[in-house]
C-alpha cells in the first residue's frame, strides 16, 4: 500500500516509518506537517494518509489537514494517530468523513499486523475507530442498554444503516425515494428512540446514532 | 474573616500541597517504575534464547509501554488537561463527563477565556462533579465583564468553598442563591487574567 505520512515528532515518525516499511508498505511521502504533506500529496498518489492531530498547523493540524486531503482526494484513507482518544476530537473526525477514516492511539498501532489491518480496513472504506474510545461512546451511564436499536422500526433502521454509510438527509431521501421532510421526521425518531439528549448537537446525534448502529452490527457491548 | 475560616483555609491550602505531592508520588510509582522494570525486561530478552517464551516477553514488554502511557496521560490531565488547551472548557468539561460516567449537562459558551480562568474552572467543576455524587447537576459557563462566569446547579451548597479555592486565587468571587436547601446554585466568577 502507498501510504503518506504527517507527524511532527522526529522520533515517532522515524519509528512510524520504519515499522511501514517493515510491514510491506512504500511509503511515498513523510513530512513533519500538515501543510507540506497536502503540497507532496498534490503531485504524489497514495492510497492512505497517515496524520498527528496536533501537528503544524498548530493547534489541530491533522484536522485541517485532513479537511484538504478528503476535498482533493476523496478517495484517500486517513488515520489519525494521536497520543489521547478523545470523543471531542472523534466528532470532528467523522464530520470530516465517516467512509474510509480511522481514529486510533498511538501506541497501540506499534505492531506490523495491528498497523497492517488498521490501513487495510481504511483503505476498504470502513471507519476504524479505537475500541476503547467507540465503547466509552456508546455506553449511557445508568441506563437500560438493551439493544435499542431493536426498538426501531424497520424504515428508522433502513435511514439508520444509509447514515451510517455516511449519506446526508437528502442522499437518504432519494435511496429511499421518500421526502426530505419524511427522512427528517425519522432521524428525530431514531434519536429519541436511541435516547440522544436534544442538548447535543444534531452532528453529534447524528455520530452517536450511528455509532450505536455499528455496534449493533459487531454484536458486541 | 473569622478564626475558623483562616483555619479552613490554611487546611485547604496544605491540601494542596498534598496533592501536588501525590502527583510525583503518582509519577513515580506508576511511569518511572515500570520504564525501570521494562530496561532491565528489555536487557533479559537481548541476551535470550529467540523462542515462545521470548516473543511472549516482547508482547508483555508492549503491554508494560501502553500502561505506562495511560498513567502517563492520566497524570497530564490532573496537571492540565490537553483538551482544555486545545479545545477549551466546553469540550473539555464534556470529555470529563464522557469518561467519568457522571450525570451531568454541560451549556457553555465558545469564548476562549485564557490558561487561569479555564483552568481554575475545569479544577473546580471537576472537584464538584467528585464530591456531588450521583446527583444531576448544570454546568453553565458564560462570560460576563471580564470573568469567566461558572453556574453549577443542583448542587450541594457546602461545595462552595470547593469552587472558592479555585476562584479566590486568580481575584474571582463564589455566591450561593439559597444556603439552606439541600441543592443549589453555586456561581463562581473568574476574572480572565
Amino acid at each position: 500500500m502507498r501510504v503518506a505520512v504527517a507527524e511532527d515528532g522526529a522520533l515517532f515518525r522515524q519509528g512510524l516509518v520504519m515499522l511501514l516499511e517493515a510491514a510491506g508498505h512504500e511509503v511515498v511521502a513523510c513530512e513533519a506537517g500538515g501543510d507540506p504533506l497536502v503540497a507532496q500529496l498534490s503531485r504524489i498518489p497514495a492510497d492512505v494518509a497517515l496524520l498527528d492531530i496536533r501537528m503544524p498547523p498548530e493547534p489541530d493540524g491533522g484536522l485541517v489537514t485532513a479537511e484538504k486531503l478528503r476535498a482533493a482526494h476523496p478517495d484517500m484513507g486517513l488515520l489519525f494517530l494521536s497520543h489521547y482518544a478523545e470523543s471531542h476530537y472523534l466528532m470532528r473526525i467523522l464530520e470530516i468523513g465517516t467512509e474510509g477514516i480511522g481514529y486510533r492511539l498511538k501506541e497501540k498501532v506499534g505492531s506490523v499486523e495491528v498497523l497492517s489491518d488498521t490501513l487495510t480496513r481504511i483503505a476498504a472504506g470502513e471507519i476504524v475507530i479505537e475500541p476503547e474510545l467507540a465503547k466509552r461512546l456508546v455506553e449511557r451511564p445508568r441506563s437500560d442498554k438493551r439493544d435499542l436499536v431493536a426498538t426501531l422500526s424497520e424504515r428508522e433502521r433502513d435511514v439508520l444503516k444509509l447514515m451510517a454509510e455516511g449519506r446526508s438527509n437528502n442522499g437518504i431521501a432519494s435511496t429511499l425515494y421518500v421526502s426530505g421532510k419524511a427522512v427528517e421526521k425519522h432521524v428525530a425518531n431514531i434519536f429519541d428512540k436511541l435516547g440522544l439528549q436534544a442538548d447535543t448537537s444534531a452532528n453529534h446525534r447524528r455520530v452517536l446514532a450511528v455509532l450505536q448502529y455499528l455496534r449493533s452490527q459487531r454484536g458486541d457491548g | 474573616m473569622t478564626l475558623g475560616d483562616e483555619l479552613e483555609r490554611g487546611r485547604r491550602c496544605a491540601d494542596r500541597w498534598r496533592s501536588r505531592r501525590g502527583l510525583e508520588q503518582r509519577l513515580h510509582d506508576g511511569p518511572a517504575l515500570r520504564l525501570s522494570a521494562l530496561s532491565l525486561r528489555v536487557g533479559l530478552l537481548r541476551s535470550g534464547q529467540r523462542d515462545s517464551a521470548w516473543e511472549q516477553g516482547l508482547d508483555e514488554v508492549a503491554d508494560e509501554i501502553g500502561a505506562a502511557l495511560q498513567e502517563l496521560r492520566e497524570v497530564a490531565a490532573a496537571i492540565y488537561p490537553p483538551l482544555l488547551d486545545e479545545a477549551g472548557l466546553g469540550p473539555a468539561l464534556r470529555e470529563l463527563v464522557s469518561a467519568s460516567g457522571a450525570c451531568a449537562r454541560i451549556d457553555a459558551v465558545a469564548t476562549r477565556c485564557g490558561t487561569a480562568a479555564e483552568g481554575a474552572a475545569y479544577f473546580a467543576t471537576a472537584a464538584c462533579l467528585a464530591q456531588a455524587g450521583g446527583g444531576d447537576m448544570t454546568v453553565r459557563v458564560r462570560v460576563d465583564g471580564g470573568d469567566l462566569v461558572l453556574t453549577l446547579e443542583g448542587v450541594d451548597p457546602a461545595l462552595r468553598d470547593v469552587v472558592l479555592d479555585e476562584a479566590g486565587p486568580l481575584g474571582g468571587s463564589v455566591t450561593v442563591a439559597d444556603s439552606t436547601n439541600q441543592t443549589t446554585t453555586i456561581t463562581g466568577r473568574f476574572p480572565c487574567v
